[in-house]
Parts: C-alpha cells; sequence; structure tokens
C-alpha cells in the first residue's frame, strides 16, 4: 500500500495543516506596544526579513499562537509562541522619501521581537 | 499537419525535455518503491486545475458585499466564514481578511517564497512568485500598482501585507459603485483574482483579466 | 539565513511580467512537481518550515536562473535524500535510464 494515496491526497488538501496550537502561553506583547525587530541573523531557517531588522514598530494584532519556524525546521521542536501581525510605517523602513502614508504589516513571532 | 506551425512543441509528440524527463524518473522511482500512487499525483494535479481556483475568492467577496451578516462574520472569522461556503484546507488554515475602503487599499505579498490563500484563489500566477514583485511590493507598493494600472491619490493608505508566518491574506475589494441591485453571482463575475491580491480594482465591466 | 530568497526590498529586478491567460501549470511537469512535493509532505517526514529552508539552500544563482517549479523539484529531491526515502545515485541513475529510453527510438 503506498504511503501516499488518493484518499489521503484529498484529505491533505481539504484538511491542510494548521500551524495553530492550542496552547495558552502568555503574550510577550499585546496590541498597541512599541516594539523593535531584533537585529538577528541566524544562518538556518528564519521568517524575519532583513529589511525589517532593526526597525521599530506597534503590535497591530495578536494572531495567537503558532509553530516557531526557525526551530522547527531544524528538527530542533515546535517552540510555540505568539504571532504578531506588527506595522511598519513605509518611511521607517525606506527612509524619509517613502510615501508619508504608506504602511507595512508584517507578521512576527515572540523571538523575533524585543520591546522599544 | 501540413499547416501546423512546427516553431511549438506539440505536446503529442515533442520530445519531453529534460527536466520533464526528470521527474518522469523521479515518479516511477517513488512509485516503484511503493511510496507513492500515481493516481493520488493525478488528485492532486486535478483538483489545482479544475477545482480549486479564484471563482471560489470572488464568491466569498460578492457574499460578504450582498450579505452584511456575512461579511460580520467574515471579518471576525475568515477561516470559519469560508468554510460556511465549502472552502479551506492547504494553507487556508488560519485567514485574514484586508479590507479596501476610499481611504485604504491593501496589496498581499510573500517576499521571502510564495505563501498564498490557496483554498480561495487557487495557486499563485508567476508573477506573484517572481523576484520583481516579491522585491518591489515591500519597497514600492504604489510603482507596482502604477504597473498593474492603477494610480492611487497620496491621500491613500496604502497598506502592503508580508505573509511571513501561516496566516493567509485576502484582500476585500471594494465593491464598485453603480453596483447596487446586481445579484451575487453576477457582481462574483466581477471580481477578478488580481482584486483578491490587491493588484486590481474591481470595476463595473466584466473582467478581462484573471 | 541571510540567503537570496530574502529579497524584500531589493533593486534591479526589472519590471513584473505578466502572461495574459495563464494556464496553472506551464507544462505536465509541474504539476507533477506540485504534487509529488504536497504528496511527499504527507509522509511527515520532513515539516513545512524544512520544506521551506530546502529552497532557501539552493545556491544563488540558481535560484535567480531557475523557474519556480524547477525550484520545487530541487528541493524535492533534496528533502527525499534528506530523509533517506531515495539515494542521489537512485535518483540520477533512473534519470540516466528514463533519457535512454527517450531518446532511442
Amino acid at each position: 500500500m503506498p504511503l501516499l494515496t488518493v484518499e489521503l491526497a484529498h484529505r491533505l488538501i481539504s484538511e491542510g495543516r494548521t500551524a495553530k496550537r492550542d496552547i495558552a502561553l502568555t503574550a510577550k506583547f499585546k496590541p498597541g506596544d512599541k516594539v523593535v525587530a531584533r537585529n538577528m541573523h541566524p544562518t538556518g531557517h528564519t521568517r524575519i526579513p532583513r529589511y525589517v531588522r532593526g526597525r521599530h514598530g506597534i503590535i497591530d494584532r495578536d494572531h495567537g499562537v503558532f509553530v516557531f519556524p526557525d526551530s522547527n525546521a531544524e528538527l530542533a521542536g515546535e517552540k510555540p509562541q505568539h504571532v504578531y501581525s506588527v506595522r511598519f510605517t513605509a518611511r521607517e523602513l525606506w527612509g524619509p522619501d517613502a510615501p508619508a502614508r504608506d504602511v507595512l504589516y508584517i507578521d512576527l513571532w515572540d523571538d523575533y521581537l524585543d520591546p522599544a | 499537419m501540413s499547416n501546423h506551425d512546427h516553431n511549438h512543441s506539440h505536446r503529442h509528440n515533442a520530445p519531453l525535455s529534460d527536466i520533464a524527463l526528470r521527474v518522469k524518473a523521479l515518479e516511477s522511482l517513488l512509485t516503484e518503491k511503493g511510496l507513492v500512487d500515481p493516481a493520488a499525483l493525478d488528485a492532486i494535479v486535478e483538483t489545482y486545475e479544475k477545482k480549486i481556483g479564484p471563482r471560489n475568492g470572488a464568491k466569498v467577496v460578492a457574499k460578504a458585499w450582498t450579505d452584511p451578516d456575512y461579511k460580520a462574520r467574515l471579518l471576525k472569522d475568515v477561516t470559519t466564514a469560508i468554510a460556511e461556503l465549502g472552502y479551506g484546507g492547504l494553507q487556508g488554515e488560519d485567514m485574514v481578511v484586508v479590507e479596501n475602503t476610499p481611504s485604504v487599499h491593501n496589496l498581499v505579498v510573500c517576499t521571502l517564497c510564495s505563501c498564498y490563500p490557496l483554498p480561495v484563489l487557487g495557486l499563485p500566477p508567476v508573477w506573484y512568485k517572481s523576484a520583481p514583485y516579491r522585491a518591489r511590493a515591500v519597497r514600492d507598493p504604489r510603482g507596482v500598482l502604477k504597473e498593474f494600472g492603477i494610480a492611487l491619490p497620496a491621500e491613500t493608505e496604502v497598506r502592503v501585507w508580508d505573509s511571513t508566518a501561516e496566516l493567509r491574506y485576502l484582500v476585500l475589494p471594494e465593491r464598485p459603485p453603480g453596483s447596487e441591485g446586481m445579484s451575487e453571482e453576477a457582481l462574483a463575475a466581477l471580481v477578478s483574482r488580481d482584486a483578491m491580491i490587491g493588484t486590481a480594482i474591481v470595476m463595473l465591466e466584466e473582467k478581462t483579466t484573471p | 539565513m541571510n540567503g537570496i530568497h530574502d529579497m524584500g526590498g531589493m533593486d534591479g529586478f526589472g519590471p513584473i511580467e505578466r502572461e495574459a491567460e495563464e494556464p496553472v501549470f506551464h507544462e505536465a511537469w509541474e504539476g507533477r512537481v506540485l504534487a509529488l512535493t504536497r504528496g511527499c509532505g504527507a509522509w511527515g517526514k520532513w515539516n513545512i518550515d524544512r520544506s521551506r529552508s530546502g529552497i532557501e539552500q539552493m545556491p544563488p544563482a540558481e535560484y535567480l536562473r531557475a523557474s519556480y517549479y524547477e525550484k520545487w523539484l530541487w528541493r524535492l529531491e533534496k528533502l527525499l535524500v534528506d530523509a533517506g526515502m531515495v539515494t542521489r545515485e537512485e535518483i540520477e541513475r533512473r534519470y540516466a535510464e528514463t533519457k535512454q529510453a527517450a531518446e532511442t527510438p
């Protein structure tokens, strides 16, 4: 019996596999908090892009607790933690010539952020 | 066959490219080892080629436009609301809807790879996964939108959403003026895939682009 | 990692090229690669984060040159070999055989 069957394929697509974890963990931040994205440069997998590192933003929303990709990719455990939608102004990211009204929202984990 | 233009390859008798042969080889290897059933692969291909696509998202949008209670449910819990219409699953397990308004325009990107809300939009187009879009959408969204034919006034707030985690974003475009009284079905036909990514505006005439 | 995949904000890539009436798959092999990748992932030998990490390890020049599904094939082979499902030798041998068979009339 092959490991990948038609039935399994259909279930895989229709059910998916959420990365959210139903764990009650204290969030480091709450909406409205000022944060700074860490100046971190892991050599393994990470989902914090270079363009936000060291930049100042504001927590817009707490999405809940999710698997942490940096550790999960190395098969070093899921390390579930809060993920936030963090708002950065375009000028904060790209300098004073960026449009005044524009903003960027990016999803960042607890371990990517420090209080500002 | 004499009238054919032989500058393009005919699927029925063109030699397989090296990469096609490599994929065929890999598939045969995995099948032989009893690890995959080719019928399962057929099913996955068919699902994404024929069954899941932006018409799903268009239905969500049209329903949100015409049914205020549905829109409220959608904005509160997207995943459950799209499940009401039978949509959900892989790469749409945790969704967020971002609403365009007269003062806010949203644009979705995945700078790091190609994350995209598959259950409501199907597979992403090549341009969404391309280096120019991934690089520039966060840095110069207005320039990107101009390339797509959208010029926004300076007073509009442009919000770019970089899909770095497992949240998948769907833009709820503005309902075009003059569409009052249109049926949900007719409205859905107006909603292009690009409008749900943020690179198009929904217009009253039938969409000419995907 | 500070890889080539981390493209946000980079300059120099030129205009965004779009294809009208773009098919879901331009060639049949693309669909097979997608199906194989999604399907093989279901075994649980790797997770989505490890899978993304795979593509990030492509040498930068190859990453930029490769089409989307060429990247997926590169990544799939790497994941399968790393997980011990197949060996690199098996892949190359089967490819050589398949190519040989295709070239023989």
